[in-house]
């Protein structure tokens, strides 16, 4: 079923392409379909409680190259906000954007929307990792669809940067730990502790923590909101930016025992957490609000998921299915004010819910969920993070219960600054008239935050097994509506007083006329990218330089090094000085003619002593026991000396002149390479793998071949297919230097008698 | 094994790879010829000692016979690489007068290439 619902989103990326090209609304309604059976048949297996059955791809079997997919508890969560809240968007778009024709904009979004899936169901660490680079792809795609305006593509190029990098990373932290466990199978992942499982986990931490935005690599998400709004809505609260998180929540159970998983994760977590919230305070921009929110929020999640406390999971997943509704629609809202408005900045709007009451509904609902009050989802999730931190001991109760408390009470703050800055005092703004496809999905998402409140038991239906997952423990937990006034609700109760206090305070201090704040450290990682480009090309240079001889002494170098390992395995016990003193005579006469050729100045004799060392090897053969390879050495031999006085006649009977320092740099590679293939051949021979077999190859060749000569049969009858091709590239040879002949020839003739 | 083998193998390889790193065509087809020497020496030396003719019905302890099967085609194609080496030398000669070996035209020119180039604008 998994395969048939990717194959849907497959041919709808081509269905959509198609109809997008005629106009980019019926693209999107085209592009809404895979989505909206996705999300159904999510929903169907989690309502039924009936996951459905892990299913693979094997590529290559044994060297566990497969695509392998299984869709648990949690990943049927995930599938359910990516295609649920996928499909929302979509119809969305259709009222977002104004009439006129784009085939990529839907056929991208969609292909986002199939890799997200393929990501939330991969089994194997490898399906994973592909997965997750077509997200960062396909969100470089989607963030520059205003490619015309050069901070759209610097922004959609920061954000593939960053990302892309941190896809190398997690790349690495995956070797490692696969090694570490010698599965890749996620379902599989054992704990792990030591050394290398340290070098995994923070590996895997900064991965996770670039594609989630977690401070300091959250410098793409404000500038990726330079997306249209159903892209941000989608990937930037939803979906992608929670494939961090997700994997932090996956491989945490491998990680319990690494202490470094925790520090790091909690320091992520935290940063985030806070700086995202103050980030979200310091914007007039209602979507920057929003993304730094998200900064602060995702960070609240990988904070919890970090601790590794079977309560703080509970509560880190039920957050990912809370945030992914009320911020998907209040990034909605702020697309459909944006539209109706012509401004996002809260400091020049104002009066809206007069204007837009539906729009004001939806951001009261979706934003007091995010502030965490009650009855809202919203509220439940964040109770249970408190809870979960007042359970906790030690330092790390203090550390956790502090920096939640804090992080939440400047979230109430930042809503209570964009609720009342767009809709609150003022002159209403001027608005246009309302479009139906725009408010639909808002509606809906807000009013499921509403439900989840009323319909606790679904939402605890879908969120239990989703973290009973990741820790048995963690699925006893349940949301519950009214606990009482116990520490926790007091908490809450304070944190939503004195946040909504700070919001009106610093909301009066809003002035359009102020200047923007600049996202930190965004010009730093701009101004690297522009480093890399302009020294990539230097290195290029550097490498690529085009000399023909100094490529072949590298690989020459390279070969050797290679060969070094060999010398740990040389044992001089089975060397013999020769096998007979003619032998010795032959090997000294060739070593002399050959260190002569590469000497000697004149190209004669340089041609005499290869031939003499062709004579010294053929009789190396006779000496061997070869017979035939001397005969056709002695041939070959005659033919290439011949070849080589009649094809180089014309030159000048010396060699040029040699360049001193290459010179010594010669010499140095080919007596290393020398001296590599005497390591390694005497390393072989050194450890024989097994004896000839001589009896059986006698009597093959004499009963089956017909023949005594043992190597003529060899060639001729077990290899003749080899020798045949043999044949054809010794025809081919001559046909290439009669060619070349010839043209020599007609070049003569055409010249005419000079 | 025998250590006369062994230094043939080395010397052979040595000189072999001296040659072909250098400007002259001529070496280079001269150093190609040594290398094809040494594997050849190097896949029957790795067959193991010397001893008789692999014919069947003799006495005494034979050779290997499959080495020396391959090192008959690595002799024959690496002879007919040599000639067709010859043979381009010898046009490379006619058309440039010498036989010197130029760096690579399109590398150099990548390597001139600079970010905001447009690679097909920029000349060799």
């Amino acid at each position: 079923m998994m395969w048939l619902l990717l194959g849907a989103h497959g041919l709808g990326i081509g269905l959509a392409a198609a109809a997008g090209g005629r106009s980019l609304r019926a693209g999107l309604a085209v592009a809404a379909i895979a989505p909206a059976a996705t999300a159904g048949w999510a929903a169907a297996a989690l309502l039924r409680d009936r996951p459905p059955e892990p299913t693979s791809l094997v590529w290559v079997d044994g060297l566990d190259l497969s695509i392998r997919f299984q869709a648990d508890g949690l990943a049927l969560l995930m599938t359910l906000l990516v295609s649920g809240i996928g499909a929302l968007v979509f119809l969305y778009g259709t009222g977002y954007f104004n009439p006129g024709p784009g085939a990529r904009f839907p056929a991208s979004l969609l292909a986002f929307s199939a890799s997200m899936l393929g990501l939330v169901w991969a089994d194997s660490v490898w399906t994973l990792f592909i997965f997750w680079e077509f997200t960062s792809i396909t969100s470089f795609l989607l963030v520059g669809h205003k490619h015309e305006d050069p901070t759209v593509r610097a922004a959609a190029r920061r954000a593939l940067m960053i990302t892309g990098a941190g896809g190398l990373v997690l790349l690495a932290g995956l070797l490692v730990l696969t090694s570490e466990i010698g599965s890749s199978t996620l379902t599989d992942l054992a704990p792990v502790s030591g050394p290398t499982a340290t070098l995994a986990a923070i590996l895997i931490l900064v991965g996770a923590a670039t594609k989630s935005a977690q401070v300091p690599f959250h410098v793409w998400l404000p500038g990726a909101m330079a997306a249209p709004t159903p892209v941000s809505a989608y990937l930037h609260s939803a979906t992608m930016v929670k494939a961090g998180v997700l994997l932090v929540a996956v491989a945490g159970p491998a990680f319990v025992d690494v202490a470094a998983w925790k520090v790091l994760g909690l320091s992520f977590g935290i940063t985030s957490l806070l700086w995202g919230a103050i980030g979200a305070l310091r914007h007039r921009d209602a979507k920057l609000v929003l993304a730094w929110g998200t900064v602060s929020q995702l960070g609240l999640m990988i904070t919890l998921l970090a601790l590794g406390e079977p309560k703080a999971t509970f509560a880190g997943v039920s957050m990912l299915f809370a945030h992914a509704l009320f911020k998907a629609a209040l990034f909605l809202v702020v697309g459909e004010i944006d539209v109706r408005t012509g401004t996002r900045d809260i400091a020049a709007l104002g009066g809206l819910s007069r204007t837009m009451p539906v729009a004001f509904g939806v951001a009261v609902a979706a934003g007091l969920s995010m502030a965490g009050a009650p009855p809202l989802l919203g509220f439940m999730t964040k109770e249970a993070a408190i809870e979960a931190a007042l359970k906790l001991s030690g330092p790390d109760r203090a550390i956790a219960l502090g920096a939640i408390i804090a992080g939440s009470v400047l979230t109430v703050a930042y809503t209570t600054r964009f609720l009342f800055g767009a809709f609150g005092r003022g002159p209403a703004t001027a608005v246009a008239p309302r479009r139906l496809a725009m408010t639909v999905p808002a509606v809906i998402l807000a009013g499921a935050g509403v439900l989840g409140f009323v319909a606790v038991a679904t939402v605890n239906g879908i969120v239990g097994p989703a973290a009973a997952e990741l820790d048995p423990e963690a699925g006893t937990f349940l949301l519950i509506q009214w606990p009482g006034l116990k520490t926790a609700f007091v908490i809450s109760m304070a944190i939503l007083a004195s946040g909504a206090a700070l919001g009106t305070a610093l909301s009066r201090h809003d002035h359009p006329a102020r200047p923007a704040p600049a996202t930190l450290g965004a010009d730093a990682v701009d101004r690297s990218i522009d480093g890399l480009l302009s020294i990539s090309p230097r290195i290029t240079a550097l490498v690529q330089h085009g000399s023909l001889p100094v490529y072949l002494a590298t690989l020459a170098t390279a070969a050797v090094l290679a060969a070094t390992p060999f010398a740990t395995e040389l044992t001089l016990d089975h060397l013999v000085w020769w096998d007979n003193p003619l032998q010795g005579g032959l090997a000294l006469g060739i070593v002399v003619a050959a260190f002569a050729g590469a000497f000697v100045s004149s190209r004669l004799g340089a041609a005499l002593t290869l031939g003499a060392v062709g004579l010294g090897v053929s009789g190396l053969f006779v000496v061997h026991g070869a017979p035939d390879l001397a005969l056709t050495q002695l041939l070959v031999e005659t033919v290439v000396v011949v070849g080589f006085v009649l094809g180089l006649g014309h030159l000048t009977r010396r060699f040029p002149p040699v360049n001193g320092t290459w010179r010594g740099v010669r010499i140095a590679v080919a007596g290393a390479s020398g001296l590599g293939a005497m390591i390694a051949l005497a390393a072989a021979s050194a450890q024989p793998t097994g004896r000839a077999p001589l009896a059986e190859l006698t009597s093959q060749s004499v009963e089956e071949g017909g023949g005594d000569n043992i190597v003529n049969v060899i060639l001729t009858d077990m290899r003749a297919l080899d020798t045949l091709g043999e044949v054809v590239v010794l025809a081919t040879v001559a046909i290439g230097i009669l060619s070349l002949a010839r043209v020599r020839r007609q070049e003569a003739a055409t010249r005419g008698p000079a | 094994m025998s250590v006369a083998l062994l230094l043939t193998v080395g010397g052979l390889t040595a000189t072999g790879m001296y040659l072909v790193t250098s400007r002259s065509l001529s070496r280079i087809i001269l150093g190609f010829s040594l290398l094809g020497h040494a594997a050849v020496v190097a896949l029957v030396t790795a067959g193991g000692p010397a001893g008789e003719a692999p014919i069947a019905g003799r006495d005494g302890a034979l050779t290997n016979p499959v080495p020396q099967a391959l090192a008959l085609t690595a002799i024959v194609i690496s002879f007919g690489l040599t000639l067709f080496l010859l043979a381009l030398a010898g046009r490379q000669q006619q058309l440039s007068g010498d036989d010197l070996v130029e760096d690579d035209l399109e590398d150099q020119r990548i390597a001139r290439v600079r970010p905001d180039d447009d690679p097909a604008e920029v000349e060799t």
